[in-house]
């Protein structure tokens, strides 16, 4: 299990507010902190409609990396007139990178199942389905172990608090392909399909899972609902930035130590950072890779800039997994870019052609200006490659796939443009040809 | 309707021959459009790339969407590995009999997966029953089958969608996606060096995300081709 990295006295603690406790199966000592007011509240106060228009005043957005608005969601789901409605949790976690889901669930699976539940209860749902990956086997252990002592104490199953709604939770776990975390995808694995995108509208809060309105949440979008509930939307708003409210998970890395944090939304990405530690002395910050595979790479100069959803997009990475990596002056970004793009080139499901080729002539490129044998032409090349790939795009894989070799450019022409007229690689981490035979002329 | 024997034949080949001498024009698409015949299919032919290998990479997609399933597929996916389905057996001639006999509802021998059917269906016919032959919960049939018999065996397959009513297609194209299902038993040796060869994208990934952080890249080998990476 990855550490809890130490951060400031005033910064507040959401999700990982109950992470503390000996035993997060415990429902006694959960409710003692408050777990299941929430959505006690919900039940016999608020109902389904206040309870929505309190999570819309709270501005909350989907923690999953693009950030859409849960109320959202939320209003289309429970408005769309249907026998059945679903939630989806997903904990998958697709990126290798960054355990941050699975340690919420592992830490604090009541909050993650008690949002689930507000959310059920919200849109008129009767199951919840909580997919996990099936390699996180002490996540999966612990939701079913607080699954089964949340219903035996009545908070979830058949006939919650009294109220008459059922709302079922099982945990699903899911593997086999990095794609998964697409929701739409995540979906299909969920009835048993090959796991492909799906063109939107409609959106899964329409027309999802078995074609029944689905909402889908990321574990730590519903993990904050209960506290939203509990503390009311303006205590939410008052956090964060007013355009991203609220608190995330961030596991950060540096060459000096590595580990998860919870994070206002709007900390300069430079607080972000520091959490992981120094820099070891002798060497400088070169990168920042924020958002996983399909992250973007921002030089030392940008890290003013506030950690939320769109200020990050603007400067060319994205929130994504929540993994925020360092790399020191060791590395070469366009080595990392190439590294980062075959990766996801080669964990693309095949259903676009945008994707299935488009991303892999990315790889080439990046491959042969590595290599030492590029163009003159390739910048723009991928420049234009990039952008018709963004505007083609199916879903968002492919579309964040273009972002590393993209800010990579925006950032670091120079390394590029050296690597591309001189064949050398500043950070001699790249093996150009042309180097290898200049070295034994 | 004419009696002069052979005007149709005529007809037909003075238009032919209008065709033949009019001048050739290159159809300016995307502004012009042709109105194609509605049961116009295009050109039904696979393409290969640069290198001569086939450009379809059975994704399963077409096989999927054939109302009929006649479309037959063999090939080599994004990963490697090399998938075969057969469509349905009546768009064999020989095979037509007993397809007509399928459809009455009979369990019938079906000899084209004979070399495939060795294998022993009570377990499979368990592991259905658990799953009350439900083709929306087919990842997890397919998983108890691969934990039952180490793979998934054809003839299993086969079973599961006569039972679930799910197309075969369908199946396999849901059991190729996944990368912990598999198709042929694992064999230790060449699991083992399987493995060397092909690391999982995820382990790769962050070894080589260490490699590129930790200034290790100097030593790293020359990279791969996507398909291997």
């Amino acid at each position: 299990m990855p550490t809890l990295l130490r951060t400031p006295r005033e910064w507040p603690r959401i999700l990982l507010a109950r992470a503390g406790a000996a035993d997060p199966t415990d429902l006694d000592a959960a409710t003692r902190d408050g777990a299941f007011d929430a959505l006690r509240r919900v039940v016999r106060e608020l109902g389904g409609t206040a309870t929505i228009a309190t999570i819309a005043e709270s501005g909350l957005r989907g923690r999953g990396g693009a950030g859409f608005p849960a109320a959202d969601k939320w209003r289309t789901a429970a408005s769309t007139f249907a026998p059945r409605r679903y939630v989806v949790v997903n904990g998958y976690g697709a990126d290798p990178s960054s355990l941050t889901d699975r340690t919420l669930m592992e830490r604090d699976p009541f909050a993650v199942l008690e949002g689930a539940a507000i959310a059920a209860f919200a849109i008129g749902a009767s199951e919840v389905l909580v997919a996990v990956r099936a390699e996180a086997a002490d996540a999966i252990r612990t939701l079913e172990a607080a699954n089964a002592a949340a219903q035996d104490a009545g908070f979830l199953g058949y006939d919650v608090l009294g109220s008459g709604h059922d709302i079922v939770v099982s945990v699903r776990p899911v593997q086999g392909a990095y794609m998964l975390g697409e929701e739409t995808v995540l979906i299909k694995a969920l009835e048993g399909k090959r796991g492909q995108p799906e063109q939107r509208p409609p959106h899964p809060a329409e027309r999802g899972l078995y074609d029944l309105p689905t909402v889908v949440h990321n574990v730590q979008t519903l993990a904050a609902v209960p506290w939203i509930i509990r503390n009311g939307a303006d205590a939410f708003k008052a956090i964060g930035t007013p355009n991203s409210p609220g608190t995330i998970l961030v596991q950060v890395r540096t060459p000096s130590g590595e580990g998860i944090a919870e994070v206002p939304l709007g900390t300069p990405l430079r607080d972000v950072v520091a959490l992981g530690g120094r820099i070891p002395s002798g060497r400088s910050l070169k990168a920042v890779l924020v958002g996983g595979p399909s992250g973007g790479l921002l030089p030392p100069e940008v890290l003013d800039t506030p950690y939320a959803f769109d200020t990050l997009r603007a400067a060319g990475a994205h929130i994504g997994s929540g993994s925020v990596v360092v790399a020191d002056d060791r590395a070469c970004t366009v080595d990392l870019g190439r590294l980062l793009t075959r990766f996801c080139a080669s964990e693309a499901c095949g259903k676009t052609i945008p994707c299935r080729i488009g991303t892999r002539r990315l790889v080439e490129i990046a491959d042969r200006v590595a290599e030492g044998r590029p163009r003159p032409t390739d910048p723009e090349l991928l420049e234009d490659l990039s952008a018709d790939i963004v505007a083609s795009g199916l879903c968002d894989h492919e579309r964040l796939t273009t972002l590393p070799l993209a800010s990579g450019m925006r950032y670091f022409r120079s390394e590029l443009d050296e690597h591309i007229l001189h064949s050398a690689c500043p950070a001699g981490v790249c093996q150009p040809i042309a180097v290898a035979a200049g070295a034994s002329r | 309707m004419s009696f002069v024997p052979g005007l149709g034949l005529a007809k037909g080949m003075a238009l032919t021959l209008r065709r033949f001498f009019e001048p050739k024009v290159t159809i300016m698409y995307p502004e012009v459009r042709l109105d194609p015949a509605p049961k116009f299919r295009g050109r039904l032919q696979l393409l290969y790339d640069e290198w001569g290998t086939l450009k379809c990479e059975t994704c399963f997609q077409c096989a999927q969407a054939c109302p009929i399933e006649c479309i037959d597929m063999g090939g080599i996916d994004t990963r490697g590995r090399y998938h075969v389905h057969w469509g349905a057996p009546e768009t064999y001639g020989e095979r037509r009999e007993e397809s007509a006999l399928r459809r009455s509802g009979r369990a019938v021998p079906d000899p084209a997966y004979q070399p495939f059917a060795a294998v022993d269906l009570g377990k499979l016919d368990a592991i259905l029953e658990d799953y009350d032959h439900d083709p929306d919960r087919m990842l997890q049939i397919l998983e108890a089958t691969q934990a039952a018999y180490g793979y998934l065996p054809v003839a299993a397959l086969k079973r599961i969608s006569q039972t679930t009513g799910a197309w075969y297609a369908m199946i396999y194209g849901t059991a190729s996606y996944y990368a912990h299902l598999r198709f042929e038993p694992p064999a230790a040796e060449i699991q083992k060096a399987a493995v060397d060869a092909h690391r999982p994208p995820e382990t790769a990934y962050l070894a080589a995300l260490d490699g590129a952080l930790s200034g290790s890249g100097r030593r790293r080998q020359r990279s791969r081709p996507v398909a291997d990476a």
